[in-house]
């Protein structure tokens, strides 16, 4: 009774049942109505007549012949009784004996009417339509004629139909029960896929899909499944590479750490290479802590649900900010951070998140850029939009890599990764602080000419 | 008037109908010195009381289902039922209730002996006969044959046919001790007694799906066969009068009047289905159960018919108080 097709096919079953009982209810009612009424009117014609026959007085041998006489020529049994006895005429004395009509059918017959029955009758021990005619004279029920046909010999005539019908009835419902259930097992058979596919899902395997066949309900489900069984799968692969990329960012600083500090220990560095040697071991664990850091920015931010109060700010001070904070860095490479914005651009964010976006960028734009070159940060109003490009004239990102540098731990150039410093993380960081800000950054460039990092922030409403 | 005083008043009403419906029924008198026949009339139980000229002229209805009723002398008549568990006396002069008996059900006749002033009951599912006062105290009982019903008396014996056995019972009236068993035949109901030639004459239905059609004669003090007088179908009312024996054949609605020693004086159909017939001062009373008739035949014809109530199945006579 698991199955939903083992129920529907029950329930279908047992209609089927049921259609048939009702069947073969509703035919014996048809043709008891039918053919019973149609002898018993046949028996009350042929007994009204013959009533005719009885005048008065005593029932004689001679008409009780009569009737034995015409009872050779009919097909209904007929006879004539005038033995009081079997009249109930005894009735009120205590009989010991089947008599053929009882007390109050005496009283119908005596008062001229005539009895019908229908059932089993222990004289003859079975069953039958029977009339009861009588012949009555001065109130006296000198006898009766009785007509009766066997009731059997009606279900005689029908038993072999009738055993026809259980056997067909009984081929019928095997029949029907195995092609309904052959039909209930194949439009079962996407579902069955379904959960078995779910099933597969459940344990881990994301690659399972199942086959589409039909445009149906079921159809639409399987491919929708489908749908869902891919986003999964992506996702999966996403964090499986996420988990393996900084698992292996993190193991190449902590081998460097744990190499020249056991160096250092074992005194394989003389004492002229130490002070290098530190400062090695102090530069990558810094890396390890700006990768922790950043990661665990971004893994707050990805759980960041509630909404960010975005308040007003003076963009361009802002922007001159992070020109200050960046200048050392810029002046280590002889690079010239130019700014060239409109003091009036109000925009709605929040201060933390915006100057991190700009450090983030233009820490990328420093860094990419060659030597006594320069940064080109702008800000503009458009369309109540503030337009922030940077532009740097560096090594530029190929065509090809342009669309997946915000993924995380994406480099451009991954033999140079650790030498530049960065971690891979920064711009991800930079396009999820921008979803939450409501705004969009847009990357164009060309290899060895250059960058340019389009920002769009909402301003404020006026 | 208040909701109270309106309950009061119900509840009054109430109390009324109840205590009058819990009076004992009492019907019409019947004089003391009237002659009447009645016919017992068993399918809706009622007592007609009829006069010499015919006329009905009253009528006991009842709600119990009486099978039958015997005169206990001349002012006394008992009711009794097969289905019932008590048997009913009322005195005729007052219409009223005189008492109540408790018997087992099975009660399949009552016989009253003039002579000693006791009344006899059959009954059918104890298959006995006890004997009591008028007063309606048991004085004996006696185990019998199966279903014991017609009886009759002479002297200090009593006869009784067990209805599906095949022996008659004679007993002592006084302790009813067993004297005599005679072989019978089955289902023989109708007793009478013809003491100028010393016979107990029986009738019957006969057995099974055969009729019978004879009335026998037995010797009534050693219960040998003294004769078969032939009969139409089934003579069950048998009844001696002074100078005849009258029986009825309820297979055949005949009416035989035979002499003592047996020969039919002269016969007539009458009645449909008649169970019972009696004298009634110079008529010859039958009772049609079918028909619901009671006829007054006198002389070999019909004199009268009078209708009574569904199942005319005994007549009680009373005459000769004038």
């Amino acid at each position: 009774m698991k199955k939903i097709s083992t129920r529907i096919w029950l329930l279908i079953f047992a209609f089927l049942i049921i259609t048939v009982v009702f069947m073969y209810v509703l035919t014996d009612f048809l043709y008891e109505q039918l053919y019973v009424e149609d002898t018993e009117s046949t028996m009350i014609e042929v007994g009204t007549k013959l009533q005719t026959m009885y005048t008065s007085g005593k029932v004689t041998d001679e008409f009780i012949a009569a009737i034995e006489h015409y009872n050779d020529y009919s097909n209904l049994n007929i006879f004539a009784v005038r033995n009081p006895r079997e009249l109930s005429a005894c009735v009120p004395f205590d009989i010991d004996y089947e008599t053929l009509i009882g007390a109050e059918e005496r009283q119908q017959l005596l008062a001229g009417e005539y009895v019908q029955k229908i059932g089993y009758e222990p004289r003859f021990d079975r069953q039958l339509i029977s009339v009861v005619l009588p012949l009555v004279d001065q109130n006296r029920l000198e006898g009766i004629i009785y007509i009766y046909f066997p009731l059997a010999k009606i279900s005689e005539l029908a038993s072999q139909e009738v055993i026809l019908l259980f056997v067909s009835a009984f081929f019928f419902l095997i029949v029907i029960s195995f092609f309904v259930y052959k039909g209930l097992r194949h439009i079962m058979r996407p579902l069955n896929e379904l959960q078995t596919a779910v099933e597969q899902m459940s344990y881990g395997n994301y690659e399972t899909r199942v086959p589409v066949n039909s445009s149906d309900e079921i159809g639409k489900l399987s491919s929708t499944f489908n749908d869902m069984a891919e986003a999964i799968q992506r996702e999966d692969e996403v964090q499986k590479s996420f988990l393996a990329t900084v698992s292996h960012e993190l193991r190449t600083p902590i081998s460097y750490v744990k190499g020249y500090s056991e160096a250092m220990q074992d005194g394989i560095i003389s004492d002229t290479q130490k002070e290098e040697t530190i400062q090695l071991i102090v530069r990558e664990a810094n890396r390890m802590e700006r990768l922790t850091n950043e990661l665990l920015q971004l893994a707050r931010m990805e759980n960041e649900q509630k909404e960010i109060i975005l308040y007003p700010i003076p963009l361009t001070e802002t922007l001159r900010e992070v020109q200050q904070i960046l200048m050392h860095q810029a002046q280590k490479k002889d690079i010239t951070l130019q700014l060239t914005a409109d003091d009036s651009l109000i925009v709605k964010a929040d201060e933390v998140k915006l100057k991190q976006i700009f450090i983030n960028i233009i820490e990328n734009a420093i860094n990419y850029s060659h030597e006594q070159s320069k940064v080109e940060i702008t800000a503009i109003e458009n369309n109540e939009f503030a337009h922030i490009t940077i532009k740097d004239y560096g090594i530029g990102i190929p065509q090809a890599d342009l669309s997946h540098v915000t993924e995380r731990f994406y480099r451009v150039n991954k033999a140079r990764s650790r030498a530049d410093g960065g971690s891979g993380l920064g711009l991800s960081i930079v396009e999820q602080l921008l979803k939450q800000l409501l705004g969009k950054i847009e990357i164009e460039s060309e290899v060895e000419k250059g960058t340019n990092v389009k920002i769009t922030i909402p301003l404020m409403e006026e | 008037m208040t909701l109270k005083k309106w309950a009061f008043f119900i509840f009054s009403l109430v109390q009324i109908i109840w205590l009058a419906g819990c009076s004992e029924k009492s019907f019409n008198p019947i004089e003391r010195e009237r002659d009447f026949i009645a016919s017992l009339n068993i399918q809706e139980p009622s007592l007609d009381f009829i006069d010499e000229q015919g006329n009905v002229f009253t009528t006991w209805s009842f709600e119990k289902a009486y099978s039958g009723a015997l005169l206990l002398g001349d002012d006394r008549v008992l009711l009794y039922g097969h289905q019932l568990d008590k048997i009913d006396v009322y005195t005729l002069s007052t219409g009223k209730k005189l008492y109540s008996k408790k018997v087992k059900i099975g009660t399949t006749n009552v016989y009253y002996a003039k002579n000693v002033n006791q009344f006899f009951i059959t009954n059918s599912k104890m298959n006995t006969v006890t004997s009591f006062d008028k007063e309606g105290n048991e004085l004996a009982s006696t185990q019998l044959g199966n279903y014991p019903m017609s009886m009759a008396s002479y002297k200090d014996q009593l006869y009784v046919i067990n209805y599906k056995d095949t022996k008659l019972t004679v007993l002592a009236i006084e302790d009813l001790s067993v004297k005599q068993e005679w072989p019978i035949e089955k289902s023989s109901h109708g007793i009478a007694i013809v003491e100028e030639t010393n016979e107990l004459w029986i009738g019957g239905h006969g057995e099974g799906s055969k009729p019978n059609s004879s009335v026998k004669r037995y010797d009534l003090m050693t219960g040998a066969v003294q004769g078969v007088i032939e009969m139409p179908l089934m003579p069950v009312g048998l009844t001696k009068t002074e100078d005849n024996v009258l029986v009825v054949s309820h297979g055949h609605n005949e009416l035989y009047v035979t002499d003592f020693d047996g020969n039919v004086k002269w016969q007539q159909e009458v009645g449909a289905n008649p169970f019972v017939v009696n004298q009634f001062n110079d008529y010859i009373v039958v009772a049609g159960y079918d028909d619901h008739t009671l006829y007054f035949i006198k002389e070999g014809q019909v004199q009268k018919t009078v209708d009574v109530g569904k199942g005319a199945f005994q007549l009680l006579v009373r005459e000769g108080k004038l």
